[in-house]
């Protein structure tokens, strides 16, 4: 016979978000932006093969701090549902906060039923049309979900990073600078990051039914200047 | 839908139709007859710069059940499908290729090679023809970017993959499309020569098969033509295709009808 052993619900909470946020501090940031014409993903990634951010559909991009198997299964979720949706409906009726909604349940049920809770954050981005628009939506390990209304920051340092971005990005600006700031604000004062470890990518209309680009060494260092 | 998450024993991998299958969004099978709409041509032929592909617009029950439907499409930026047989199971197996090599490349961040993409369909027509009176016969078209080379891929009813090294034709009007096909092919036809080649085997079709289209000058609609190349897939322009067909119209008319011993 098995003993079982009262926990206090706000104790075991407060472990596992401990356990979570750690985990996730370990990794490195993701800004995202939305700039003049699009949404810009940016993230601090040495590997060119292992991706952080990615293409769900036509419209919609996934992005991911933590821990990369668990991450990166979620983004699979995304693509499957996103694809599954567009084929049972239309490919219009593929909405992001659907999906960040999905996300946010998984994540919260893993967090309070689950053997651990998933250490990672994640961004569902929108590019916006006529019947939808741009958006970030933000969601924590814990299942929290947030609608980011100019740029979101994933990731161990957060706040500071948020800090330093909010005090250059007031209003909409071009690509170029928005990257910039993007990159800047990863960084930090005292660092610079080579362009060969910079993963970015874009949604922006350019007239096909697609609008995820992923930027290659050459363009980024183009639009730096 | 919510979701689909599956464990790492069940996981469907990059695969759309396993997918499709596992969570039961793919159609129920059928096995009752039913008269739908069939009937086709359409031609690919290789030139020495890729693929050229022409197909007729029409679809047909016991009447002429639309004139301007589209029987090929881009299934990628380098690959053209092409149906004949039932057209609802034509336009749903087209819809579902172009999603299967899109889910691919999104879950791997790599494209299925073209023999990849060919072969990936081959069960699915297999299970579609087996298991339904309701077969399609596709074609599959595309630019080989990793061997810099037009390949063309055709099927057959039980879903077996062959690749062509000349030209193929699918639908009703294949055998007068492919007699005109074996007179004028030449391995070093280049993209002017094969784009004329196509439209005179489409016109020989549309001219004897009454379940094909030809050009239809009376309310403008013209077959469909398409050239795959290192450029990707590009539809020749409805006045150009126009212009074509109404020269060769022209010269059928001034020789009385027939081809007049010779392949124009």
């Amino acid at each position: 016979m098995s003993n079982y052993f009262y926990v206090n619900p706000e104790q075991l909470t407060k472990d596992r978000a401990e356990f979570a946020q750690k985990g996730i501090a370990r990794g490195r940031s993701i800004v995202a932006a939305i700039y003049e014409t699009g949404v810009v993903m940016v993230a601090e990634n040495p590997s060119a093969s292992l991706n952080k951010i990615s293409e769900i559909y036509d419209r919609l991009a996934f992005a991911g701090v933590g821990k990369y198997n668990e991450f990166d299964r979620l983004k699979e979720a995304g693509i499957r549902w996103a694809d599954g949706t567009g084929y049972t409906y239309s490919r219009e009726d593929v909405d992001a906060r659907a999906l960040a909604n999905y996300f946010a349940q998984y994540l919260g049920q893993v967090f309070s039923e689950g053997q651990k809770p998933l250490e990672v954050e994640i961004l569902v981005a929108q590019l916006g049309n006529n019947i939808r628009p741009t958006k970030l939506y933000r969601v924590g390990y814990e299942g929290t979900i947030t609608d980011e209304p100019m740029f979101a920051v994933l990731g161990g340092d957060a706040e500071t990073i948020k800090g330093r971005f909010a005090a250059s990005e007031s209003e909409l600006k071009p690509l170029s600078q928005t990257l910039k700031d993007c990159i800047a604000a990863i960084s930090g004062p005292e660092r610079t990051i080579p362009v060969s470890d910079i993963e970015a990518c874009i949604l922006e209309d350019r007239g096909t039914r697609r609008t995820f680009i992923r930027l290659n060494d050459n363009q980024v260092s183009e639009l730096l200047g | 839908m919510g979701l689909p998450l599956f464990s790492a024993q069940d996981d469907p991998g990059p695969d759309f139709f396993r997918f499709a299958k596992s969570a039961g969004l793919s159609a129920p099978q059928s096995s009752e007859s039913i008269d739908l709409p069939h009937a086709t041509t359409v031609i690919a032929v290789r030139y020495q710069g890729g693929v050229v592909m022409v197909g007729d617009r029409q679809a047909t029950g016991h009447y002429i059940a639309s004139r301007d439907i589209r029987k090929i499409e881009a299934a990628d930026r380098f690959t053209a499908i092409a149906i004949s047989g039932s057209a609802a199971r034509g336009i749903e197996f087209i819809k579902l290729a172009q999603l299967s090599f899109e889910h691919y490349e999104k879950m791997t961040d790599t494209s299925l090679s073209l023999e990849g993409k060919a072969n990936y369909l081959s069960p699915i027509i297999q299970n579609n023809n087996l298991t339904t009176p309701l077969t399609v016969m596709p074609l599959l078209a595309g630019w080989d970017a990793s061997h810099k080379v037009g390949r063309i891929f055709e099927f057959d009813g039980a879903g077996g993959c062959y690749e062509r090294a000349d030209f193929a034709t699918i639908g009703s009007g294949t055998p007068f499309a492919e007699s005109a096909l074996r007179l004028g092919f030449r391995s070093d036809l280049d993209l002017e020569a094969a784009l004329e080649l196509g439209a005179l085997a489409l016109y020989e079709a549309g001219d004897n098969d009454p379940s094909t289209g030809g050009p239809d000058f009376v309310r403008g609609l013209f077959p469909m033509m398409v050239i795959i190349n290192e450029g990707g897939f590009q539809e020749v322009p409805t006045e150009a295709v126009a212009a074509r067909f109404k020269t060769i119209n022209d010269r059928r008319t001034n020789s009385g009808g027939i081809a007049g011993g010779t392949l124009r």
